[in-house]
């Protein structure tokens, strides 16, 4: 051992002589933490793009609509029902026991005015969520109508993104309102926001979704750093920690006060190839790809199994998945190079361009890919760039071979609008009418089942096609702290009310 | 024993200390293994196998030094990483080392205006956040070694420069300097016969350690498609790889950083030797 | 000295305008922007225009830069695209935090590596030159996060003696008066919370600390050996004082020059943000800050963080000169 590292043993073996446990925000009763990996914009509800984020300010000001994962569908939330009374028009009836922390009621004015702000503010990122809204209107106190440029069907799934903010106070306070009276209807008040760093929030205690076991506050808190946010949730400065990752997972297991739990992702990792450029216009290279990839060899060496192999773009437990389906697409190298070979194309030079650290094992996953693809004929460039640089290329449409991840998928009808119909954007430039006809009637179909069919004819095709191979669904791993109930959700969700303190 | 004989023994027998023996026996067989990789590497170092991923080091075992997250094998990515690793950190040593310290000798030597204007450009290029720059730069001019070492040296002259000028203004006025002087010699003699011998030891130790930095960085430049592309071994992008494994697989970073070590541990051992052969004081017995 | 002030005091301005054209200019030259990173996935192009136009990004660059500088000019630096913002405070509240680590790590360091050099340089090749050497080098030659997680592993984890990141824990109330916690504990006397907050430094200033600590020591080895070589210390010597007396009164003052300069561009290098060593540790500095406004192509963000940075490290800089005089009455500054 040597002098300088020996002097700071010496300094820090001082420092912790007289050191307490380090146990400073040992959990009680009261309140946990949760460290969390993104990061944490301003108070403006509608003015953070980060998932995570989105349904915390659901939480705080009471969305329209939540997604209930026990019953697997959309349910009412602020509202007491939302129906469809036309074809293009919604009635959404407020409920009259969730109030504002500040004792306001809930009013038809509020949605009117939070769709408009979610729309014209000039920090909102959520225009998307109400981009299908013609109008709305105060019909009484409480009943709002909604209005949409076409029929659709989604916009119970979009309303669970809007979070309603009080008209009453923006009009009197302005933008200024967010930070000094955050006052939502939602079962936890906002105590405070630390820009980057932090966010606090109480519980409400006579709100009816919360229950006294619910903790008192929650602080989610950034940790970057995954093996902090293990050590952290050994220590019990946390109490749960999102985003353990696959090599940690063991450790987590192995923990004397924690274990793992795992909640399947509704984001579709897959490999897109762009059919509007060479090689990838022909079917036979883009099939031969998708023969070439060895899923299980990847997910179990570099996922530790945590993975959930896709048929195609969506898997259980979201809408339009279809038990029975089979992708054609199975590891089958020998088929892969018999069509490479089939079509000319043997040992043409092709560009892999993949995100770092953006997705679960990202590039390690690609990186494995290399020697499968170079297997059945390809010549592989792996291509690295940094993200914001690699994304604005995708959406342009300028990469034509790329590993991504989609996410927001509970229902597909957006993201499946977005990479497979005819122009409705470049980032894959694929067109095939049969599938553009059964997306928009997908779109226009009310009822449930006939929507189900059409959604599932439209996935068929594509898988089939292959304009991307879909390869699975991460199974995201937390850290759970033993003495609480959380059972994991899809989409990144913490609820308070999903959060139970066992009693000692 | 004539004077001329006692000048060389007192010049060059530092050599023959077993440290610097040791050093020059080191980068010798450093380079070896770089020239020489194809023969000594026991795999190809691309070869992947995913069943033998993280597998553990063994003596005697296939995999001396262990594998990584995909079953390469580390032993071999370490002798091929040293073709890159080497020849980028010895090359930006070599720019930014030259750059900084004709730039700093100057700035400190004739002060006032130049060195107002020097310490201004250096004020400058500190600002560049390196992440962005490196970002513009693929945008810009494309990708490649020398792209990658004009990246990194664009910033690492500037140690030398501050260290050049510090020492150089505490020479100028200095009784050997000043005699100099009044004997009439060039500022351009001043500079290389008296200032420059003077600040080796200093420029020694600032270019071993910022050799290290350098072959740790070219990792997070390489990635952004700056360097050698993603797939090609080096020490900097073998230790980048193993930051997520740190807790379950130790090998993977701790035996590229011995190799960093080594190497800078080298050099050092030969730096500090030549150090002495610059040395004004001792030449002039 | 007075006038020598003033006027480098008055050089940082065009030295800012420089940075802010040239930081700019990157920005505009790298590909990526804040709209594609920042709006979501599924925003219509006619919301994505009216974000550009919100934002000002659909004016030519040069009316855009010369409209920042118009406002900077004013003390208004804009606001942050990503956290919604203004610059100002979003990097005011973070320095504090940047220059706290900066300067625990940088006292470590100094009082490490400047004796263990000095004792290295009068006895070249003992047990404790050699020893320091090898851990100068290994320090340096390990990147910070193996270091940092290592510590949290061990400290934080196995002996579970000291927290895991962060600067303070949840519930800390502390008026804050300066920003450096320590400082601010110190004077409201609640030593309860200048030794949480030492607690939550420990780490992070020790992985800072280390790295820095090889250099300065290699440094003031290799100084000061030259410095003993020197006729003025053989004259010492010879008049009899004592050798610990030559060794620090005469050798070492010669060799701080250089130890300054270093420690100043070290120190320098650290407030601009220890970008792995706030994310190993989320520690709420400046670099975090900084690496996400890139990320995300936060262009006010970016420019804003580096006029901040620039503007301390020129500061630093002058202070370093001014200390060459005080070390070495013959440097003057023209």
């Amino acid at each position: 051992m040597s002098n300088s590292r020996i002097l700071m043993g010496a300094a820090v073996a001082a420092l912790l002589a007289a050191a307490p446990p380090a146990q400073a925000e040992e959990m009680t009763r009261e309140r946990i933490a949760v460290g969390i990996t993104e990061t944490i914009a301003g108070y403006n509800p509608y003015a953070d793009a980060v998932v995570l984020i989105g349904s915390l300010w659901c939480k705080v000001y009471g969305c329209i609509t939540r997604f209930d994962f026990e019953e697997g569908r959309m349910v009412p939330s602020l509202a007491e029902s939302m129906e469809a009374v036309g074809e293009r028009v919604w009635e959404v009836k407020l409920r009259s026991d969730w109030v504002r922390h500040n004792g306001d009621p809930v009013v038809a004015e509020d949605v009117v005015h939070s769709i408009e702000r979610s729309r014209s503010d000039p920090d909102s990122m959520r225009q998307f969520v109400v981009v299908s809204i013609e109008s709305a209107e105060a019909v009484d106190e409480r009943t709002v109508r909604i209005t949409t440029k076409e029929p659709d069907a989604t916009l119970p799934d979009n309303l669970s993104l809007l979070p309603i903010t009080s008209k009453r106070l923006y009009d009197e306070y302005g933008q200024a309102a967010d930070r000094n009276h955050p006052h939502g209807a939602g079962p936890y008040r906002l105590v405070e926001v630390s820009v980057g760093n932090h966010m606090i929030l109480e519980r409400v205690d006579d709100h009816p979704m919360v229950s006294p076991t619910n903790p008192r506050q929650i602080m989610y808190r950034i940790m970057a750093e995954p093996e902090q946010r293990v050590t952290a949730l050994s220590n019990g400065e946390i109490q749960i920690a999102q985003g353990v990752p696959p090599q940690l997972v063991a450790r987590v297991d192995g923990l004397p006060n924690a274990h793992a739990a795992f909640a399947n992702s509704v984001e579709m990792m897959f490999l897109a190839m762009n059919p509007s450029t060479h090689p990838w216009d022909v079917k036979e290279a883009r099939q031969a790809a998708a023969h070439a990839i060895n899923r299980e060899a990847i997910v179990a060496a570099l996922l530790g199994g945590r993975a959930t192999l896709l048929d195609g773009p969506v898997g259980e437990g979201q809408f339009g998945y279809e038990p029975g389906y089979t992708t054609p697409y199975n590891y089958d190298p020998e088929r892969g190079r018999a069509l490479l070979e089939e079509a000319g194309l043997s040992g043409v030079e092709i560009d892999f361009y993949t995100p770092v650290g953006r997705y679960t094992a990202d590039r390690q996953i690609a990186e494995a890919m290399v020697p499968m693809l170079e297997d059945v004929g390809f010549k592989v460039n792996l291509r690295t760039p940094e993200w914001a640089t690699l994304w604005a290329d995708v959406q342009a449409g300028g990469v034509p071979f790329y590993y991504m991840g989609r996410g927001q998928m509970l229902d597909p009808s957006r993201a499946l609008r977005q990479y497979f119909e005819t122009d409705s954007s470049p980032r894959l430039d694929y067109s095939n009418p049969e599938v553009d006809r059964l997306l928009q009637a997908e779109r226009r179909t009310f009822d449930v089942d006939e929507r189900l069919d059409t959604m599932r004819e439209a996935m068929r095709l594509i898988t089939e096609d292959a304009p991307a191979h879909f390869l699975w669904l991460h199974q995201m791993a937390w850290g759970v702290a033993d003495g609480i109930d959380f059972t994991p959700r899809p989409a990144d969700r913490v609820d308070g009310w999903d959060i139970h303190i066992r009693k000692n | 024993m004539s004077a001329a004989t006692l000048g060389f023994r007192h010049r060059f027998n530092y050599l023959l200390a077993p440290k610097v023996v040791f050093g020059i026996a080191v980068i010798a067989l450093l380079i070896a293994a770089a020239i020489f990789a194809p023969w000594i590497a026991p795999h190809d170092p691309a070869r992947q196998d995913l069943m033998r991923a993280m597998t553990a080091p063994q003596w005697g075992g296939p995999h001396l030094l262990g594998t990584d997250h995909v079953g390469r094998d580390l032993l071999s990515r370490i002798i091929y990483g040293s073709r890159i690793s080497l020849a980028i950190g010895v090359a930006v040593v070599l720019v930014s080392g030259a750059v900084g310290i004709f730039l700093g000798v100057i700035s400190g030597y004739f002060g006032g205006r130049t060195d107002s204007l020097i310490q201004k450009m250096l004020e400058v290029f500190w600002a560049f956040p390196p992440l962005l720059l490196a970002i513009a730069i693929v945008a810009f001019l494309g990708q490649g070694l020398g792209i990658i070492i004009i990246a990194l040296a664009s910033q690492r002259w500037i140690p030398y420069c501050r260290l050049a000028r510090a020492e150089a203004m505490a020479l100028r006025d200095r009784e050997f300097v000043v005699a100099a002087r009044s004997l009439g010699a060039s500022p351009a003699r001043i500079l290389t016969r008296h200032i420059l011998p003077n600040i080796v030891p200093s420029m020694v130790v600032v270019g071993t350690f910022a050799m290290a930095t350098a072959i740790i960085s070219e990792a997070s430049l390489s990635f952004l498609g700056l360097g050698v592309p993603p797939t090609i071994p080096t020490w900097g992008s073998m230790l980048a790889d193993s930051r997520a494994y740190i807790s379950t697989s130790w090998w993977m970073a701790l035996f590229p950083g011995l190799a960093i070590f080594i190497t800078v541990l080298a050099i050092n051992l030969v730096g500090d030797a030549l150090r002495s052969h610059f040395d004004p004081k001792l030449k002039n017995i | 000295m007075a006038s020598y002030l003033v006027r480098r005091l008055i050089g940082v301005i065009p030295v800012l305008f420089m940075v802010s054209l040239m930081v700019f200019a990157l920005t505009q030259l790298a590909p990526g922007d804040p709209v594609s990173m920042l709006v979501s996935d599924e925003a219509s192009p006619e919301d994505r225009q009216k974000i550009v136009e919100a934002w000002g990004l659909d004016r030519p660059a040069p009316v855009q830069y010369l409209s920042f500088l118009k406002n900077a000019v004013l003390g208004d630096f804009g606001s942050s695209f990503r956290y919604r913002e203004p610059v100002m405070d979003l990097v005011l509240a973070r320095l504090p935090a940047s220059i706290e680590l900066a300067v625990y790590a940088t006292l470590l360091a100094v009082i490490i590596g400047i004796p263990l050099g000095v004792l290295s340089a009068a006895r070249p090749n003992s047990l404790l030159d050699n020893a320091g050497s090898l851990v100068g080098f290994f320090g340096v030659s390990m990147p910070n996060f193996w270091f940092g997680i290592l510590l949290i592993l061990v400290f934080a984890g196995v002996f579970n003696v000291l927290p895991s990141g962060g600067r303070e824990p949840w519930g800390m109330d502390l008026p804050s008066i300066t920003g450096f916690l320590t400082i601010d504990a110190l004077i409201q006397g609640r030593f309860d919370v200048l030794w949480t907050a030492l607690r939550h430094l420990a780490l992070p200033a020790i992985v800072l600390g280390t790295s820095m600590t090889g250099i300065i020591m290699q440094l003031t080895r290799a100084t000061v050996a030259e410095a003993l070589r020197e006729d003025y210390v053989m004259t010492a010597r010879a008049k009899g004082l004592s050798e610990r007396l030559v060794l620090w009164r005469h050798a070492f003052r010669n060799a701080l020059v250089a130890v300054v300069t270093i420690i100043g561009l070290e120190f320098g290098a650290l407030i601009s943000g220890a970008i792995i060593v706030e994310t190993v540790f989320s520690w709420p500095g400046i670099g975090m800050l900084l690496i996400q406004s890139i990320t995300f192509r936060d262009y006010p963000l970016i420019v804003g963080l580096v006029l901040i940075y620039t503007t301390l490290f020129v500061l630093v800089n002058v202070a370093i000169d001014i200390l060459y005089t005080i070390i070495d009455p013959r440097i003057r500054m023209k």
